[in-house]
């Protein structure tokens, strides 16, 4: 059983965009937190790791590099939404099912050397 | 209003953690549940998990918010504020300055949404309450420290605090118990969604010899990782009975006894009310009568944590938290 506070691939799942492949994820904790203290640690899909080097982080109006996440210290990734992966060169066509394994890790900033990792792997059919 | 003559019951909405994560309820939704299950009338929110404008909010937010209290009869007793100062995870915490103004923004956001009490954390340095103390008084709002484990009322930095509050002597600053620093024991139900996540019986008996064992908290959990790893236990799974250092402590429950005079909010903490109406892990019996004999007139809001394991009913668990707590404050003993 996954609780809601452990999972990470969000209910909007995989959809393949004129941007790349986007893939919803879910913040794992109970409360808001910004997005430096979030990192993406690794995506495989069907197994394989993606190269994350130009994937972005979308979130509301931001747009992010992954290294850019960490001095994202002002903008709150709200606990109820999905912020978007997008993988700019990848090969999944629309329609096609997927075993898509994502792993986030989130420091808490109130709890001093905290570091929690989640993965979660789910079969998702690219919308 | 109604005279208070002793402390009164309330809920925090971080107990239906589950109902809110899954989009089972929205704000409104989650509230008016709360209000009609009788759960009220008195409210602790967090404002980072239910206010997405948070830490600031607009004041159009502001509005709908006051209308919908207006509209539930809920009371908004506390505002649950965050001293986030590790912003970039293994980097220097933010400058004291920063920290400042990121609690006087929270401050505000009280005030406009109708608190008059925040909880802030630890996480605070000390030395930075004097500038934050009187902006509170301006607004009039009250901020109670969140003593959490593993904190309890003679932890070095509650003590430093409480120096600080007899320097002060602000009329605004106070505690607010959590009683997850004075458990008698990890919570069953911790243990058992650890097995039903696939935890060897091994790793549950070493979580359990090493919990009540004297010393720090964090270094508990690092031995407990340690001795897990070399014994080829699963990280996922030390990481599920880790959870029991940071949440939980076993100090002695009549030590909160030397914080009663400040404490002006309690977090109720528990994890599992049984059909017996006794929680398992914390003891009431013996904390709830020092608050009541003390003096203490607030509230005290039912704290459902078991969310952070389990997905067990939170409204049926926060119903039977408030009617144990009502029980042991009208002095009646356990039903046999």
């Amino acid at each position: 059983m996954m609780l809601p506070v452990e999972r990470i691939i969000g209910e909007e799942g995989l959809t393949v965009t004129p941007r790349g492949l986007r893939l919803a994820m879910r913040l794992p904790w109970y409360r808001s937190l910004p997005f430096s203290v979030v990192e993406v640690a690794s995506l495989a899909i069907d197994g394989a790791p993606v190269d994350l080097t130009d994937a972005r982080v979308e979130y509301d109006d931001h747009s992010w590099t992954l290294a850019e996440l960490g001095e994202a210290t002002n903008a709150f990734w709200f606990v109820r939404d999905s912020a978007f992966l997008v993988v700019p060169t990848h090969g999944v066509a629309p329609g096609s099912e997927h075993s898509v394994s994502l792993i986030l890790k989130i420091a808490p900033p109130y709890i001093p050397g905290m570091m929690r990792t989640n993965p979660q792997t789910a079969t998702l059919v690219a919308g | 209003m109604t005279k208070t003559t002793g402390p009164e019951v309330g809920v925090t909405l971080y107990s239906f953690t589950n109902e809110w994560l899954n989009r089972q309820f929205d704000l409104d939704m989650l509230m008016r549940e709360v209000a009609r299950r009788g759960l009220g009338p008195n409210i602790e929110i967090i404002g980072f998990q239910s206010f997405k404008e948070f830490p600031d909010v607009s004041d159009d937010f502001a509005s709908r918010f006051k209308d919908l209290i207006v509209e539930t009869g809920l009371n908004p007793v506390s505002l649950a504020i965050n001293s986030d100062r590790f912003l970039k995870p293994g980097q220097q915490p933010i400058d004291d300055a920063t920290l400042v103004e990121y609690h006087k923004r929270q401050l505000r956001s009280a005030k406009k949404l109708g608190f008059s009490l925040v909880r802030y954390q630890f996480a605070l340095p000390v030395h930075l309450l004097p500038d934050i103390a009187p902006y509170a008084e301006e607004l009039g709002v009250r901020m109670g420290v969140e003593v959490h484990a593993p904190m309890w009322a003679g932890h070095p930095a509650v003590i430093a605090y409480r120096e600080m509050y007899d320097k002060l002597q602000s009329p605004v600053l106070g505690w607010i118990p959590d009683f997850g620093g004075t458990a008698t024991a990890i919570p069953p139900s911790l243990l058992d969604a650890a097995r039903a996540a696939g935890a060897k019986e091994s790793l549950i008996e070493l979580v359990q010899q090493i919990w009540p064992e004297p010393g720090m908290s964090h270094e508990k959990a690092g031995k407990l990782r340690e001795i897990a790893i070399r014994e080829g236990h699963d990280p996922l799974h030390i990481q599920a009975v880790n959870l029991a250092f940071f949440i939980l402590a076993n100090h002695d429950p009549k030590s909160w006894a030397e914080l009663v005079d400040r404490t002006i909010h309690i977090h109720g903490k528990f994890y599992g009310v049984n059909d017996a109406g006794v929680e398992e892990a914390i003891p009431y019996e013996t904390i709830l009568p020092l608050f009541r004999d003390g003096g203490f007139t607030g509230t005290i809001v039912s704290e459902w944590e078991g969310h952070a394991y389990c997905a067990d009913d939170a409204f049926e668990q926060v119903r039977r938290h408030q009617a144990m707590c009502r029980r042991i404050l009208a002095g009646e003993a356990v039903a046999a």
